[in-house]
């Protein structure tokens, strides 16, 4: 038996931006496909590349970042993000993971129509590419948790007391 | 972008809100030493204890409809039913109620529930009430997870009910796995500071501050201004009591300067304000030099209310010729004119010239339309109406035609907004007293201009209008006097709202967090609206808004402690090697470092936070090879199980067996 592709998203959205953000489209009754699940955060910036590869092994399809962009609350939040995604995208890239799974947006508390251009587009990219292989996504995990690790490793003896010792 | 521009613009809830509304958003300020503390005694209350197994308690909510009508609640509980750890499935119409709430914590007595979920509306609304009910019930707030299946789903998937229906199951799975790694939290509990600043020594700050008092509370007053009342010092009689609105200040000025728990300043400035809820930190300057004595204050203030007020619109030089002809003048200018005429006297002199006919204009500098009308220097057009306008300017008409019976009175309007109880009796009596009016369409504005050389004798003035009464004829009406209506714009206190990160409408003016339920409230915790800084209102409505603010800041001071969300990094140390890779992540001064510590006998550097200077921002977490470093109430274990909640197939039916891992 085969069903048509119904691509699975998984929406991050900032409690202070985005995810008013999507309330916001509900409160307009305007409607975007089902399959879209949204998740509050405080900052995606608490996110390590391996979590993202972890959601596609697990039968996500494709993960929309919506941040809050230049009104992020935090200090160079954003901008850590920013890198970070960057990193995963090329190591996704490099994988063979099509990066079209991945996207980093800002969403303001009342941006509708952004919110659902984005919905619609990821939904337009992932029926391009298909349903994710999520052997592969989990292989590029455990790369991933490796990386991590051996990064730590390497850096380890150096900054460790950086942070001042009290 | 900007989120300046949120609730107003929403929809407005209407009939769907719950009955109930009381919430408090969660905190996420800068938190001080004291912090720590707190929760270092918190954690030990919960360091005891194995895991017994869970049992999860879900309530579904039909949100009267609002979520049942699309959503199958019936059939969302019998599916989570079957998740591992549920216990319990209940669907109640309103959850939020009292009967609901009831519900929860009877259920945890006497289910002996740990964890519980609520699915329903936005955890803005709602989150903390549930919090609330499940501590009554004796659970710790924290073991609480709220799902949102009506903004996300049941609005936004109305006609796909039954991909609606498995959305919501899916989110609750993952909140049920989200719970499987959820710890007992203890909320940050800092003193909260009995005092409010009030900032403004308009009629809408001299009554929140006499409101704040008459509840024991102590008050610091600042004004930039010589003397309290604002704006309404310059006029005469308001409506619709028709008293003398120097008398309406003088008697709270009175009331306010006389009390002892009332510190006025007058002249000073509120330069810097930072902290949160409880405790602001503000300094006050004064504008003047103050010979020797001490010209800046600093305090710590519980509550700040923003009595801020509104500034009148200035027409533009030109604007319907204003600062071109000497009569033509604003609404405020002519009240003033009024307060010095002698009543019964035959005559009008205005600026030398005798007035036998005055010309009133309404919307002038409110419900701009583009294109029509040029926007400020920022760009923005005043689209809203102004509300006050309308029955000012019928009051005046009647106060001119009382003084002077032989002036001729002509009214060019819109729309003739007296909304307000009594308010249309200015109208009628403005209509017997021989004022005659004209409507023009927003989108051809009488125009004014000098009377043609030949025709002066009838008026230095003639007002063109398009009169909608007369089916759009074309009318000039000779005058010698033009009132220009003109309405309120935002206070400007930039620097305010930028240092206490408020946020302002569209309009510009400062925006509550939702118009009906919780009307002076802000984003910000602790700050309140007291009058015209939300927007233009009368005098009525403004001292009710202070008086509603008074109430709520009231209510904050009734507990000895603020209460904030704990939700800061923590570190597990039987995880952490010591690498330091958060340290460098950590954009917080202070709020994260490397310390030495004994383990095993061994003296080793571990990480350590600061959860007094630690914001929550999570920069740590992502870089810890050992997931050593964890955000309280935000884990990535937290977040990986929702994933997996929703991404699992749906509890109870057939699938790959690795895949039905819910746990």
């Amino acid at each position: 038996m085969s069903h048509p592709f119904v691509p699975k998203i998984l929406v991050l959205a900032t409690e202070k931006c985005a995810y008013p953000g999507a309330d916001a489209v509900g409160k307009a009754h305007q409607e975007y496909p089902s399959n879209v699940y949204i998740l509050r955060v405080p900052s995606p910036v608490l996110f390590p590349e391996d979590f993202f590869l972890g959601c596609y092994s697990k039968g996500i399809d494709g993960v929309l970042i919506a941040a809050c962009g230049s009104d992020c609350p935090y200090h160079g939040a954003y901008d850590k993000l920013a890198a970070r995604i960057d990193g995963l995208t090329s190591h996704m890239n490099a994988g063979g993971l099509e990066i079209e799974r991945i996207r980093l947006t800002a969403i303001c508390t009342v941006c509708i129509k952004a919110f659902l251009k984005e919905i619609a587009q990821m939904t337009d990219n992932l029926h391009r590419v298909g349903p994710v292989n999520r052997t592969l996504a989990e292989q590029l995990r455990r790369q991933s948790v490796q990386r991590l690790q051996a990064k730590a490793a390497s850096a380890a003896f150096v900054p460790a007391m950086q942070g001042g010792l009290i | 972008m900007s989120s300046n521009e949120k609730v107003r613009t929403h929809q407005e809830l209407e009939d769907d809100v719950c009955p109930c509304g009381e919430v408090a958003p969660e905190e996420e300020a800068h938190l001080q030493k004291e912090i720590a503390q707190a929760q270092d005694a918190g954690r030990a209350q919960h360091a005891a204890g194995a895991e017994p197994p869970l049992r999860i308690g879900v309530y579904i909510c039909r949100c009267g409809g609002n979520i049942s009508d699309v959503v199958d609640v019936e059939r969302v509980a019998e599916t989570v039913r079957l998740i591992p750890g549920v216990t319990t499935a209940k669907v109640h119409t309103f959850v939020c109620s009292d009967p609901g709430q009831h519900m929860i914590s009877n259920d945890i007595l006497e289910e002996n529930l740990d964890r519980v979920v609520v699915a329903s509306c936005t955890p803005f609304l709602h989150e903390q009430t549930f919090r609330g009910a499940v501590a009554r019930g004796g659970m710790n707030p924290y073991l609480y997870e709220h799902v949102n299946i009506r903004e996300q789903v049941s609005w936004a998937h109305k006609h796909d009910p039954e991909g609606a229906t498995q959305k919501a199951i899916r989110m609750i799975a993952g909140a049920v796995g989200k719970l499987r790694y959820a710890q007992p939290l203890e909320q940050i509990k800092l003193p909260n500071h009995r005092r409010a600043l009030v900032i403004g020594g308009g009629l809408a700050g001299m009554k929140a501050a006499s409101d704040l008092s008459a509840r024991g509370i102590s008050v610091l007053l600042v004004e930039t201004a010589q003397q309290l009342g604002g704006h309404l010092n310059q006029w005469g009689q308001v409506y619709p009591s028709e008293r003398a609105a120097k008398e309406i200040t003088a008697e709270l000025a009175k009331r306010v300067q006389s009390d002892p728990r009332i510190e006025v300043l007058l002249s000073w400035k509120v330069a810097e304000v930072s902290g949160f809820i409880g405790n602001f930190k503000v300094a006050v300057e004064s504008l003047y030099p103050l010979g020797g004595k001490q010209s800046r204050i600093e305090a710590t203030v519980g509550a700040i209310i923003m009595a801020t007020g509104f500034r009148p619109y200035v027409p533009r030089n030109g604007e319907f010729l204003f600062r071109t002809d000497p009569c033509v003048v604003t609404l405020p200018e002519f009240m003033q004119a009024m307060q010095g005429a002698t009543p019964g006297a035959t005559k009008f002199t205005f600026k030398g010239r005798t007035v036998r006919n005055v010309a009133f204009l309404h919307c002038v500098g409110s419900r701009q339309l583009d294109g029509v009308h040029q926007p400020d220097e920022n760009g923005r057009l005043n689209t809203y109406c102004s509300r006050t306008c309308c029955t000012t300017i019928l009051q005046q008409s009647l106060a001119l035609h009382q003084r002077y019976p032989s002036v001729g009175i002509f009214d060019f309007y819109q729309d003739i907004r007296t909304y307000g109880r009594g308010e249309e009796n200015y109208y009628t009596n403005a209509s017997k007293a021989g004022v005659v009016f004209f409507r023009y369409n927003g989108e051809e504005p009488p125009r004014v201009k000098p009377t043609s050389p030949e025709h002066t004798s009838r008026g230095a003035l003639t007002v063109t209008v398009k009169d909608t009464l007369t089916w759009g004829e074309e009318l000039e009406v000779p005058v010698d006097m033009v009132v220009l209506g003109t309405g309120m714009i935002p206070g400007q206190i930039p620097d305010l709202i930028d240092q206490m990160k408020l946020a302002t409408g569209e309009d510009g003016f400062l925006q509550e967090v939702h118009p009906k339920l919780r009307p002076v409230e802000v984003a910000v915790n602790g700050v309140l609206l007291a009058g015209t800084a939300q927007g233009p209102m009368n005098i009525q409505e403004s001292l009710s808004a202070a008086g509603a603010a008074a109430v709520k800041a009231a209510a904050m001071f009734a507990k000895e402690d603020v209460e904030l969300n704990p939700y800061v990094a923590e570190v597990d140390l039987s995880l952490c090697t010591g690498d330091a890779q958060c340290v460098t992540q950590c954009a917080y001064e202070g709020a994260l470092h490397i310390v030495e510590m004994e383990v095993n006998g061994e003296v080793v550097p571990r990480a350590k936070v600061n959860a007094g200077l630690c914001v929550g921002c999570g920069a740590c977490v992502a870089v810890c090879p050992h997931r050593a470093i964890n955000l309280n109430g935000w884990r990535l274990d937290q977040y990986e199980a929702m994933v997996e909640g929703i991404a699992a197939e749906l509890p109870g039916q057939a699938c790959e067996p690795e895949l039905v891992s819910i746990r």
